[in-house]
């Protein structure tokens, strides 16, 4: 379901990390507005402000200064824990890195989320999603039991399985190889598709930025080029 | 309170989600586990012992009191009124006890004499050697206690003396269920029928006896309200009272003091298990955060954080505990077999609840107390841990902490002083340890900062060596205190026993009269004298007379205050309770300085006086001029206050508390008591037997063998606080263990490091023994310090005895506590030295 209101509307972003001599400017004032149900992809070389505007857009970071709105909450208003509880249930985040919890297994790993966001039927809905992204099998194995791509798996399911009207993905095919890469971009696009959830991936990858609707490029922490500005 | 907390996840929801992310087998919060275990165990195992002591006490009550009440006078028997009143309550038995000489051939023996009638025993028979439950012995004949026998050298059927009186030796006693409510007694006891004393000569007017009166009542009736009955009617009589409910108060009383001390000493090692908890908990959540991370991307809070990880080490705390308590309840068999003479009783396994739940909660406070720092920390940090390797952490909010530490700590001081008898001890232990273990930590930290500072050898292992030890995330600190405590304790331990030990073998002997002498008769002072010169020419006698009486009254003249109307008589005030020695002198006694009033000259004859100790004066309120009413064999006399006196205890002969002018007790029927100092020692079997052939009905105590008792039963309790101590050092050394698992990763990649450059592994051996004999030095100094410094204010500043440690044992009980330590630190990093460079790479 799509909101009327933006997605994403940043205004004059900047995030400097350390302080005073050692202080660097990571994001220079980033204005950015993302209809919802948009597909984006975030280009630009190393350390041009990717992931960090991405960590800043999802609520794992607060920004320096300017302003924020996801889905109409301002974002720049909260602290860490007021944007963790933002993100339940309304952001889902797939990271290179997979990041899933070695110590639970894939259906327990997929459950959590909805858990936290206090969703009713977790287990039930996360066997759903793990089925969807084709691990039905596999729902008590542990991360360290699964293979990379079969990890990623498991991350999109838990980051689409509470439904959310928001999907990050940072290099979601980094870690992988192309043909497993190639399987894992299907799978993310499906599942947005059912969800219509605005979707935001960084990616080196300009055949895979391609497939989105938007491509926004980043340089040394200002946008370059907004194909969709 | 913080939105965090007010909107946090569902308990409920957070232990699922804790559930999950816990490994079944406690994997990462083993140190908490092992650490809790060592101290809740060891305060279990303390309280289930003293419980199941004083439970055996208590069941066994009417059978170690032969009687349901029982009533002692000093001094007398009783007197038809009392005897009828007694008998009117039911069953009695009675009999007298005394000190007397006992002999066979040349050897000669002190005992104590428990002469019984017909009835004996009231309640549980005697057991002898041989097997037989006896009752009270045939005429004639005696029952000996083994040490008796051993020193007379005699068995069943032999000819005996005692005070003179020709006996045969009808048993050996194996066990005298009575014997625990007999109280302090100097030598072994003889047990005969109550005419042989009395033939003896030793119930004479002034001898010192005491008559004994036990009763067996009626079941429906009350024995404190009986002996409240008794109270009332014979006020003035002098009789000391007992029930069955309280048949060995001092040995309950010595059995829960040193239970509560004991319980103190693993609430110490507890503590210092707290250490390794914090440590433990600290690299548990460190380990953890990727994963406490990746549950902030999920949309976690801090506040879910610390509801989850809470749940996980409560888990993991609880189970700990209860192992713990497990673990205390079967060791506490083994446990009473291991302190075997030191308990009053056999006991037999009682679970002691109210001690096992004090243990849990000692166990559970601490591990809030120390977990709640890393816990805390563990809210802080940041999603963002994912992203970035380098994140700055949340502050850290001091006023969090405040909550959970300030009231664990607060809960452990009210548990541990509402438990106490001695809140005044407790609460001075519980200050000394908080003030030990926060010198411990801040010498920790100084030595980490000092080694930081020192020149860097050129020696590259041992500058690695050396770097280890104030690199960061060094745990020297945490070490320092964690092994510095239970080291300082074992030097402290082991130069104070090795000091008293030194103090009875040589001080004590030095000081005390090698022999003191009861009911010696007053008309053959000198006769005694002369058959003591006879043997030891030399020998130093001084004679005393000795009485018994109570104190009956005191107070200005007019506005007296009679003792049995006082609601409670204060703890300082002891020789208000029951009857105690007394004496009259012509001249101030040797060892008494007069600090107020005046002596009186002699031959004095006016209104009696008396001269007290200034103790009892400030405890009383007693001054100069006041009166003060004794009862000394059923009459009252009463004396005016002349002087106060100030004793040296230390002097270790005669010292009464009070001492009155002659004409105030000479005419009481009384012996004289003596001590005896023979230079040199010599002439001591002679000496004790002529004594015994000439004065049968005097008795003859050796100082020698009270000091071997006491070695003894000092050597037992320095046995039960070291057991106590070491479980300190077992919590060190689990501290020191989970350091070592913490560091792992960082010291395997050094040693990686350093094997890649081409260390040979005996040089990343030498490394290690570098840094931990470095650490082990310190630990040598600190503990040996503190340890001495504290043993010091014990042995001189508590007991004033000679500060007398015996170093070479001292010193090595600190280095075998301490090649355990570098033992166990070395055993602990093999495995990192192992570590193959290649694989080691590839996984770091």
């Amino acid at each position: 379901m799509t909101s009327p209101l933006p997605a994403i509307q940043a205004r004059n972003l900047t995030l400097t990390l350390g302080n005073g001599g050692d202080a660097v400017a990571i994001l220079r004032g980033i204005d950015l507005t993302v209809p919802a149900g948009q597909t984006l992809a975030l280009l630009g070389p190393s350390g041009s402000g990717k992931s960090s505007l991405m960590s800043v857009l999802s609520g794992l970071e607060c920004a320096t200064s300017g302003s924020l709105s996801i889905a109409g909450q301002d974002f720049a208003a909260m602290d860490e824990d007021d944007l963790a509880r933002a993100r339940r249930g309304r952001i889902g985040i797939v990271l290179q890195a997979f990041h899933l919890l070695p110590t639970m297994t894939a259906l327990e790993n997929v459950m959590t989320p909805m858990e936290l966001a206090g969703m009713p039927d977790a287990q039930p809905r996360a066997a759903a999603e793990l089925e969807a992204v084709g691990l039905g099998h596999r729902l008590s194995h542990y991360p360290a039991q699964l293979s990379g791509g079969e990890q990623q798996r498991v991350a999109i399911a838990r980051a689409t399985a509470p439904r959310p009207t928001l999907i990050f993905a940072d290099e979601p095919t980094g870690n992988l190889d192309a043909a497993t890469g190639s399987d894992i971009v299907e799978l993310l696009f499906s599942r947005r598709a059912e969800t219509d959830a605005t979707l935001v991936i960084i990616t080196h990858d300009p055949s895979l930025a391609e497939r989105c609707e938007r491509i926004v490029t980043l340089a040394d922490g200002r946008i370059a080029s907004d194909n969709g500005a | 309170m913080s939105r965090a907390f007010t909107r946090a996840l569902p308990w409920a929801t957070a232990w699922r989600i804790a559930r999950r992310d816990l490994s079944a087998r406690f994997r990462g919060l083993r140190l908490l586990l092992v650490c809790l275990f060592l101290g809740v165990g060891a305060i279990a195992a303390i309280g289930t012992l003293t419980g199941s002591i004083e439970q055996e006490l208590a069941t066994r009550g009417r059978a170690i009191l032969g009687g349901d009440i029982e009533a002692q006078v000093w001094q007398r028997g009783l007197t038809p009124d009392e005897e009828d009143a007694f008998r009117a309550l039911g069953t009695v038995s009675g009999g007298t006890r005394m000190q007397a000489m006992a002999t066979a051939g040349d050897l000669t023996a002190p005992v104590a004499l428990k002469a019984v009638d017909a009835h004996w025993p009231l309640v549980s028979p005697l057991r002898l050697k041989d097997g037989r439950l006896a009752k009270a012995p045939p005429e004639g004949e005696v029952w000996l206690a083994e040490g008796a026998a051993e020193r007379l050298d005699v068995a069943p059927g032999d000819a005996v003396t005692i005070g003179g009186e020709p006996l045969k030796v009808g048993g050996i006693i194996a066990e005298d269920p009575e014997q625990l409510s007999e109280g302090f007694a100097l030598g072994a006891a003889a047990i005969t029928r109550s005419d042989v004393p009395v033939r003896a000569g030793l119930t004479s007017p002034g001898a010192m006896f005491r008559s004994k009166i036990r009763v067996s009542l009626d079941p429906a009736r009350n024995p404190q309200g009986v002996v409240d009955e008794l109270e009332r009617r014979f006020p003035d009589a002098g009789f000391t009272f007992r029930t069955r409910d309280k048949a060995a108060p001092g040995a309950e009383r010595f059995v829960a003091r040193m239970g509560e001390f004991l319980v103190l000493v693993g609430l110490a090692a507890l503590v210092i298990a707290g250490i390794g908890i914090g440590g433990g908990v600290s690299s548990y959540l460190e380990a953890r955060r990727g994963s406490i991370a990746t549950f902030k991307v999920l949309g976690a809070s801090s506040g879910d954080i610390a509801r989850i990880y809470l749940l996980q080490i409560g888990a993991a705390a609880v189970a700990g505990s209860i192992a713990g308590l497990v673990a205390g309840v079967v060791v506490t068999p083994l446990l009473a077999k291991a302190l075997g003479e030191l308990l009053p009783v056999t006991p037999g396994l009682v679970l002691n609840w109210s001690a096992l739940g004090q243990a849990a909660a000692y166990g559970l406070l601490v591990a809030l107390i120390f977990a709640a720092p890393p816990l805390v920390r563990a809210r802080t940090f940041p999603a963002m841990a994912l992203m970035r390797a380098r994140i700055s952490p949340l502050r850290l909010s001091r006023k969090e902490l405040l909550l959970p530490v300030g009231l664990g700590l607060a809960a452990i001081i009210a548990l541990a002083l509402a438990n106490a008898a001695q809140i005044r001890v407790t609460a001075m232990f519980l200050a000394g340890s908080a003030g030990l273990l926060a010198l411990l930590g801040g010498l920790g930290w100084a030595i980490r900062h000092l080694v930081a500072r020192l020149p860097r050898p050129r020696d590259p292992l041992l500058r690695a060596g050396l770097a280890n030890l104030h690199r960061p995330a060094a745990q020297t600190g945490s070490l320092v205190t964690a092994l510095g405590f239970g080291l300082s304790a074992f030097v402290m331990l082991a130069a104070i026993q090795t000091s008293l030990d030194a103090n009875i073998m040589a001080r004590v002997p030095q000081r005390a009269p090698d022999y003191f002498v009861l009911d010696v008769p007053k008309d053959r002072q000198e006769e005694f004298r002369a058959a003591v010169r006879g043997f030891a020419p030399d020998a130093d006698i001084r004679m005393v007379p000795n009485l018994r009486g109570k104190i009956l009254a005191y107070g200005p003249e007019g506005r007296m205050v009679r003792v049995a109307d006082l609601a409670e008589i204060p703890d300082d005030a002891w020789f208000l309770r029951g009857e105690r020695g007394l004496t009259y002198a012509d001249a101030l006694p040797e060892g008494s300085t007069l600090v107020e009033g005046k002596w009186w000259p002699k031959d004095y004859a006016g209104p009696p006086l008396v001269s007290i100790d200034a103790d009892l004066a400030e405890a009383t309120g007693l001054k100069i001029g006041d009166k003060l009413t004794i009862g000394v064999l059923g009459v009252e006399r009463t004396a005016t206050v002349a002087s106060l006196r100030r004793l040296d205890w230390d002097s270790m002969g005669f010292n009464y508390v009070l001492v009155f002018s002659p004409n105030m007790l000479a005419d009481a029927p009384h012996n004289l008591a003596s001590t005896i100092d023979v230079p040199g020692g010599e002439a001591r079997g002679g000496l004790l037997r002529a004594l015994a052939r000439a004065f049968p009905t005097a008795s003859v105590i050796e100082t020698g063998t009270i000091l071997t008792d006491a070695r003894a039963l000092l050597s037992q309790m320095s046995t039960a606080i070291l057991a106590a101590a070491s479980v300190a050092v077992l919590a060190g050394l689990a501290v020191l263990l989970g350091a070592i698992a913490s560091a792992r990763a960082s010291r395997t990649y050094d040693n990686v490091i350093l094997r890649v450059l081409g260390a040979s592994r005996r040089q990343l051996l030498l490394v290690q023994l570098a840094e931990y004999g470095l650490l082990g030095t310190i630990l040598a100094i600190v503990s040996l310090a503190l340890g001495s410094a504290i043993g010091w204010v014990v042995i001189v500043e508590m007991f004033e005895f000679e500060w007398l440690p015996d170093w070479p044992r001292v010193l090595a009980v600190l280095l075998a506590g301490l090649a355990v330590v570098i033992a166990f630190a070395l055993a602990g990093s093999l495995p990192q030295i192992g570590a193959r460079p290649a694989r080691a790479l590839r996984e770091l």
